[in-house]
């Protein structure tokens, strides 16, 4: 079977694994870095980008250019082609691009309904949301009032219904609930996803399944981090961790149980894996565990373009380009806010 | 033609431009195209450089420019194109063309934002009436089908009980009405139902006209709904449901008068709306008329200045920062013309300081020129698809213009498609002004690329064809054969030669289904045919041997001749170069190891032509056997060409055997012993006259050398070789590879050029093959029905010519010609490391509007 399906694979997906390997190649090198580095203005950001495979996306700006628009386009740009690839798909690599897009799906329900808490309007929060995940039943989540409401009346036929079953409860959807409703779906997303690649076996279960255990262990020490001082007791905090990754089961019983950072460090300790990233924080350049992260998390992309007929190529690329954005992004701020010294901080992909 | 044969002299010149000027100067030197900036400024990256602002600015114009057009477009109002393109804008207009443009985009924005508000209005208000209009149908349905239904009365009738029976209930009846898109009508009802579980009733239509979209402007279909509801809550959620799928709601008229009411004032606002309208679209449609006029000369002149902007970042700026010093590479002849640029320039701008021009003497390798015009061009690219050729090196596509179509001829000899291709390619030369011919699609425009490449190559296989006798397979007889038949028969000799000769009688023409006509018999073979092949091959069984034997010697002579002639133009680079010890020590060496092995053997092809009769023919010796024995020396010595054949034969050996070691050692030591000793008096005299005959610039630069390097730099002619270091091991190396390369490749080459032969034969057969499968069995057929079959048979006979035979065996041939001439041909000279010369010239960039004009 294994052989097999290596045989077929490109009838079906040579195509876009093609069209993705050569998007990989036109993302940024350190050169572009370093004179992205250089800019002095926004203006020169845009006429260096323009030398890049971004082309004059920039073009038909007018002026004066700020940092959300080079978002947005970047946004947009992605989102042009991720369409395009999902466009092209076939099964079963449109389910996996259909699971690719629900992450995003439940940012933008949270992040909708956080707005409604605030009284912001729709349309406001609309323009915050990511591209990737918008669906149209998504402005109506302010219509519910609790997670089983929501599931019932506007999510029950969009694909986050499935990862509802955890967290059908009557409470009103306050700050916290929020918070923990969002956990929860990603939980289930997680595991439903890291699943899928698994039952789809071969290369893509190979080379996603670590990607997605090391997502799942970084939620599962983010939660921690930011549960530290809060309401949320150790219980629920356990009930919110992914159970896909490395650390399940010893290493989430102890994560659940830690107290501070230290305590956190210490659990990480435990595992090769982590241990390094937990070492290199607040180390050179004061990195924070979030940038130590990310970078473990680049690292981990780009391996999966050294495999051949498998669908993590997309997944990677997808989340390669979006660091990319950020590193423009952060660029683009510390140019704009006058803030150079930080400039180089970003996280290349190399 | 000379200018053809080498690529033309080039100097580097140093342009002093005053800051002032250095605008008008590139303009003037980009509508001449004369020549070719260097950068001087490679490791500043793209914003850091002087004119990174004047550039944004152009940007700029040009992003306006992109709008102008795209409004303008969308108006459908016809752009103008210019016959003449306009020159780059003086920059005292520029700013003045900057604020009209922005003052147009501005007013255009304007503009276009109110009317894109009014039409938006205008559609609501359209969506309205038509609402208004179908929802009355959903109420008198209700009355005239759904007379019992009571929780939903029809309003018209009395509300005001109806009124007071919902407050009883509590609870306040509610509508929402509007319209939807078709697509999402269904998971809008759906929601509906989840949300509000059961608590209101919704009615919808398809409307039966599509609506424009007030968003997005798009055509669709709609939906118009009406949703009942009972009770403020549910009426909340049913608002954010219709805010979520987008609906258009609009008010719904509770009562009949009202809905007149609303409906009378629509109208009225929407004839209103529309005369306003129309009026700010004919203000819009006059604006864009007047922005039309100007706005190709506008984007040619902002795309010229981005260019002039472009060149002028690659200039290094004076330490005074009084002027901006470019370097150019220009072409010799052209030097005059660029002065006179120069001078244009600064008189234009009024400048009291001529800008100026300095030629300075440069060891790097300047970029190669040759000049083509439309005949020579496709041969050109021919050459350049293998290298550009280095500088001053001799040219083979000046000799390719008739090797090519002649080689190719060889190849595809046929009177007959050599003909169609020859009418084919004339019909694209005649009509090359036709526009339509320069934009066709790809495929097509190669073919007019290289219109005269196929004018000559038809014309050289018509008479290849006319040497093979060959049309459509079929042999002409245009002036008698020399072979006559009847002199073989018995009753036409006297019987005493009878006994000498194998003659026929009637039984053996009756009996044996071959004959052999014997030429030693008097009076069977007259003479040759005047031209090519006699035609009375055609009917013979052993024509294909003839023919092979006839067209392999051929080809091996040809490709011979070519390579010979490829290293006698390596002789003539080493003079150029002035390399002579070259001559003697690679080219007379190579010259002679080719002749004295294959020019032997083309001798002997020719000599055993020329000795031997058909009366001699049968102790004529074998040419293979006898080149065969030139190397092995047999035991028992049969030599049979000539007398004293043996002596020549070793002479030869001697010869080609002594050239090996020369070609191998030769020029690596005497670069080493030039290097060490140059105790030789001769030769460094020698180098001090050619020292003296070279150019100026080389003088000036001797001034600054010793004489050492001087000397190296006259041997090797390429001025970047003097900074290295003089490498005795791979020199050796170098010149190793490239004798092993050379002798071996005489024989592979020469093996190589038997695809003349194998390809005519193919297309020989593959025509014959055609002629006998198709047109013979048309032309079996018995002459009542005959008629019918043969026009589907011809039909079908040229299709298949067309096809097969002039395309794709074209083509085959083609590309074999192609390969003759890259590896066999140039590699005996031709380097092809060059870069070519692209000049700054506003003439090659694309204009959006005229494309042809950059072709120019």
């Amino acid at each position: 079977m294994l052989e097999c399906s290596e045989l077929y694979f490109n009838v079906d997906h040579g195509f876009l694994e093609g069209l993705v390997r050569g998007c990989k190649a036109s993302l940024l090198t350190q050169q572009d870095y370093i004179n992205l580095a250089q800019c002095e203005t926004l203006e020169d950001l845009k006429i260096h980008l323009q030398t890049t495979d971004y082309g004059n996306f920039l073009a038909n700006q007018t002026n004066p250019l700020t940092v959300s628009k080079i978002d947005t386009e970047m946004r947009k740009r992605l989102c042009r082609e991720f369409y395009y690839f999902r466009n092209n798909s076939l099964e079963p690599l449109s389910t996996f691009f259909t699971y690719m897009t629900c992450s995003y799906m439940i940012d933008n329900v949270i992040l909708l309904m956080n707005g409604a808490l605030q009284k912001k309007s729709v349309k406001e929060i609309l323009v915050k949301c990511h591209p990737l995940g918008r669906f149209t039943e998504m402005e109506a989540v302010n219509i519910a009032e609790t997670p089983s409401d929501l599931f019932n009346a506007v999510l029950v036929e969009t694909p986050l219904a499935p990862f509802f079953q955890d967290c059908m409860s009557e409470n009103t959807l306050d700050e916290l609930n929020i918070e923990l409703l969002r956990n929860k779906l990603y939980k289930s997303y997680l595991e439903a996803f890291y699943k899928f690649c698994k039952n789809h076996g071969d290369v893509t279960a190979e080379v996603m399944c670590p990607i997605l255990e090391f997502e799942a262990d970084r939620r599962a020490f983010i939660i921690t981090l930011n549960s530290f001082g809060t309401e949320l007791s150790k219980e629920d905090r356990e009930t919110l961790y992914p159970t896909i990754g490395k650390l399940c089961p010893e290493g989430l019983r102890l994560l659940a149980q830690a107290e501070d950072f230290d305590q956190m460090k210490r659990v990480a300790d435990h595992y090769g894996v982590y241990k390094p990233l937990f070492e290199a924080v607040g180390g050179n350049g004061g990195k924070t565990l979030e940038d130590v992260f990310y970078e473990h998390e680049v690292q981990i992309n780009v391996l999966a373009f050294n495999r051949q007929f498998h669908y993590g190529v997309f997944y990677a690329y997808v989340k390669l380009k979006e660091q990319e954005m950020r590193n423009i992004v952060w660029i683009a701020e510390c140019i704009s806010q006058r803030h150079r010294t930080k400039i180089n901080s970003y996280i290349p992909i190399l | 033609m000379g200018s053809l044969f080498r690529s033309e002299t080039m100097c580097l010149a140093q342009l002093f431009l005053q800051s002032g000027t250095a605008y008008e100067c590139l303009s003037a030197l980009g509508e001449r195209g004369l020549v070719q900036f260097r950068d001087l400024n490679q490791n500043v990256s793209s914003f850091q450089r002087k004119f990174v602002g004047e550039v944004k600015r152009c940007e700029e114009l040009e992003r306006i420019l992109v709008y102008l057009v795209q409004e303008i477009n969308r108006a459908d109002i016809p752009l103008p194109e210019g016959e003449t393109s306009p020159p780059a804008p003086p920059l005292k207009q520029v700013l003045e063309m900057q604020e009209q443009l922005q003052k147009l985009e501005v007013e255009l924005r304007e503009v276009t934002k109110n009317k894109e508000k009014l039409r938006k209005n205008l559609l609501e208000l359209i969506e309205y009436t038509h609402m208004l209009r179908v929802t009355k149908t959903f109420v008198k349905r209700n009355v005239e089908f759904e007379p019992t239904y009571e929780e939903f009365p029809p309003l018209e009738n009395d509300s005001l009980l109806d009124y007071s029976c919902m407050q009883r209930l509590g609870a306040k009846l509610g509508f929402v009405s509007g319209l939807i898109h078709q697509g999402k009508v269904e998971a809008f009802e759906k929601m509906l139902w989840r949300v509000c579980k059961g608590y209101t009733i919704v009615t919808y239509a398809e409307l039966d006209e599509s609506l424009e979209d007030p968003e997005t402007g798009e055509v669709i279909k709609w939906y118009v709904f009406l949703i009942s509801f009972w009770g403020e809550q549910i009426g909340h959620k049913v608002k954010k449901i219709c805010d979520c799928y987008h609906c258009h709601v609009y008010p719904y008229p509770h009562t009949a008068e009202e809905r007149e009411e609303i409906q009378e004032g629509l109208n009225t606002r929407i004839q209103d709306l529309y005369t306003v309208l129309h009026k700010t679209e004919d203000y819009l449609r006059q604006v864009l008329c007047k922005a039309a006029e100007s706005v190709y000369t506008r984007v040619v002149q902002v795309k010229k200045m981005k260019a002039i902007y472009h060149m002028l970042n690659m200039c290094s700026i004076d330490v005074t920062n009084k002027c901006l010093i470019a370097e150019v590479w220009c072409p010799e002849a052209d030097l005059h013309e660029l002065r006179r640029a120069l001078e244009e320039g600064s008189r234009e701008s009024g400048a009291t300081i001529p800008s100026f021009m300095n030629i300075i003497p440069t060891k790097e390798t300047p970029p190669t020129l040759i000049r083509t015009n439309k005949f020579t061009e496709g041969f050109q690219n021919i050459v350049d698809a293998y290298g550009v050729g280095s500088y001053r090196e001799v040219n083979p596509a000046l000799f390719t213009i008739i090797t090519f179509p002649f080689l190719f001829a060889v190849m595809f000899g046929d009177f007959g498609h050599g003909f169609v291709m020859f009418l084919f390619a004339l019909l694209l030369v005649l009509n090359e002004n036709h526009p339509r011919l320069n934009q066709s699609q790809e495929i097509m425009r190669m073919f007019f690329h290289g219109r005269y490449i196929l004018l000559l190559m038809g014309l050289f296989s018509v008479y290849t064809g006319l040497i093979y006798n060959d049309c459509f397979s079929k042999s002409v007889n245009l002036f008698g054969s020399g072979w006559n038949v009847s002199a073989m028969f018995s009753s036409s000799h006297a019987p005493a030669e009878h006994k000498k000769m194998v003659l026929w009688n009637d039984s053996t023409v009756r009996h044996s289904r071959v004959l052999q006509l014997d030429p030693s018999v008097p009076g069977v073979f007259r003479g040759p045919y005047p031209l090519g092949i006699d035609p009375i091959w055609n009917l013979a069984t052993n024509r294909l041997t003839f023919l092979n034997s006839f067209k392999m010697k051929m080809s091996v002579i040809l490709g011979i001749i070519h390579m010979t002639f490829g290293v006698i133009l390596g002789i003539f680079n080493h003079l150029h170069f002035r390399k002579k010890f070259n001559i003697y020590l690679v080219s007379i060496p190579e010259l002679l190891f080719m002749l004295c092995i294959f020019g032997y053997l083309i001798f002997m092809i020719v000599y055993k032509w020329l000795a031997f009769s058909a009366e001699t023919s049968r102790v004529a010796p074998s040419i293979l056997i006898e080149f065969i024995n030139m190397f092995l020396f047999p035991a028992s010595e049969v030599y049979g060409l000539y007398t004293g054949q043996e002596h020549v034969q070793r002479v030869l050996l001697v010869v080609t055997a002594l050239s090996v070691p020369v070609l191998f050692l030769g020029k690596p030591l005497f670069l080493l012993w030039l290097h060490n000793g140059r105790s030789c008096f001769g030769v460094s005299r020698s180098g001090y006259t050619l020292v003296r005959k070279d150019s100026e610039e080389e003088v000036s630069l001797l001034g600054n050398q010793d004489i050492e390097e001087g000397h190296n730099q006259m041997e090797d002619g390429c001025r970047e070789m003097t900074c290295e270091e003089f490498n005795f091991g791979e020199i050796l190396m170098t010149q190793v590879i490239h004798s092993i390369e050379y002798c071996l490749g005489c024989i592979s080459n020469t093996a190589s050029y038997l695809r003349l032969w194998a390809l005519s034969l193919a297309h020989a057969q593959l025509s014959d093959v055609l002629w006998a499968m198709l047109m013979r069995v048309g032309l079996r057929v018995d002459t009542t029905y005959g008629v019918l079959l043969l026009l589907p048979v011809i039909a079908l006979f040229a299709v298949l010519t067309v096809f097969i035979l002039l395309i794709m065996e074209g083509l085959s041939a083609f590309l074999h010609a192609i390969r003759l001439h890259w590896v066999e041909f140039q590699n005996k000279f031709y380097v092809g490391a060059g870069t070519k010369f692209v000049p700054f010239s506003f003439s090659l960039l694309s204009s959006k509007f005229s494309k042809d004009d950059s072709v120019a």
